[in-house]
């Protein structure tokens, strides 16, 4: 019955979170409205970690498999992937290089100015 | 009498699981993220269904049922930032900007590149995302008139990428601090590289375990903008 329960307000988020898709004016996707429902639930004490902890360890740990099927439905798209291999092989391969850079760069500058700005108020 | 067994949703749940669970053990064999467990199933599954000559409907009967299960597995993205929020609340600062930058990074470049390449829109649409978690970006790919399988695949590319490259970036870019490290890492591969990010060490990986959630969240915002 614990896991059901579990299973149940997991499931009973999703549902509101198409109810809340369908009545936004803007596209926000309906798995990402659950997951700020689920976010807003857990902060306000609403919901306690407990109370779902089982099901979402099995739905976290096992997320990848969950696109097993997404993943095949490429079988539909192969013509459209032999003819753009290459070019979506490089773009993956640069733009995460700039990403990482970009990323850490802009920590780490901003973790420095934090450092000075915590140094100039203790040094008062 | 086989085709209607092989239209029973059984088949296609239980192929993917037998899938899984191989690429699984190849995986924990090998201890390489070149040999993601994800990326093992699909070539499996598309294997059986190419050689047996399944159609893909057959199969899609028992996926369905396993795809129900991505939107409540996303919203469990929650109680990893949740259970996160100590952290969070310290670095709040330098996760926000480095997560905002490199969701901006992401999109940006991989627009440009689809431009240079003289990619289709539909296929600009489908990488737009790559850089986030699967269900975030297969989501953002959808709304955006984007083909879902596609992101799908671009997404476990990245992610391998990002696992395999993490050290190397690492020394390329001359990073020090750990709280950078690891939220560059989660901001441009996600889940697959945040298990690289655990093994560099504890604060790489909350790190990146925390970027994951919040530069999903940031792209969806920044996709709403943009479209």
């Amino acid at each position: 019955m614990k896991i059901i329960k579990q299973v149940g307000i997991l499931f009973g988020i999703c549902w509101i979170s198409l109810a809340v898709e369908a009545v936004l004016p803007i596209p926000l996707p309906a798995s990402v409205t659950g997951l700020v429902l689920l976010l807003l639930c857990l902060a306000s004490g609403l919901i306690k970690i407990h109370h779902i902890q089982e099901k979402a360890d099995f739905l976290l740990g096992n997320m990848a498999f969950f696109f097993v099927p997404a993943g095949v439905s490429i079988i539909r798209y192969f013509d459209v992937l032999r003819s753009a291999a290459i070019p979506i092989g490089v773009i993956c391969l640069v733009t995460t290089v700039l990403t990482f850079g970009a990323t850490a760069w802009s920590v780490q500058l901003t973790v420095r100015l934090m450092k000075k700005r915590e140094r100039k108020q203790t040094g008062k | 009498m086989m085709s209607e067994l092989l239209e029973s949703p059984y088949f296609g749940i239980s192929l993917s699981i037998l899938a899984y669970a191989l690429g699984t053990a190849l995986n924990r064999k090998l201890r390489t993220p070149a040999c993601n467990p994800l990326l093992i199933a699909i070539v499996l599954v598309l294997g059986v269904l190419l050689v047996f000559r399944i159609p893909y409907e057959a199969y899609n009967a028992g996926g369905e049922i396993i795809s129900l299960f991505l939107a409540p597995a996303t919203a469990c993205l929650a109680v990893g930032i949740y259970s996160k929020r100590a952290i969070l609340k310290q670095y709040w600062l330098p996760i926000l900007v480095g997560s905002a930058t490199g969701s901006l990074t992401s999109m940006a470049s991989v627009y440009g590149m689809c431009r240079l390449f003289g990619l289709e829109d539909a296929l600009t649409a489908s990488l737009l995302p790559k850089s986030v978690t699967t269900p975030i970006a297969v989501s953002i790919a959808e709304s955006a008139g984007g083909m879902a399988p596609i992101t799908v695949v671009a997404v476990i590319v990245t992610g391998i990428l990002g696992a395999i490259l993490a050290p190397a970036m690492i020394r390329l870019f001359g990073i020090q601090d750990p709280v950078a490290a690891g939220l560059a890492i989660g901001a441009c591969s996600h889940a697959v590289g945040t298990s690289k990010a655990v093994e560099i060490g504890e604060i790489e990986g909350a790190m990146s375990g925390l970027a994951i959630g919040v530069c999903g969240v940031m792209t969806v915002v920044l996709s709403l903008l943009l479209f």
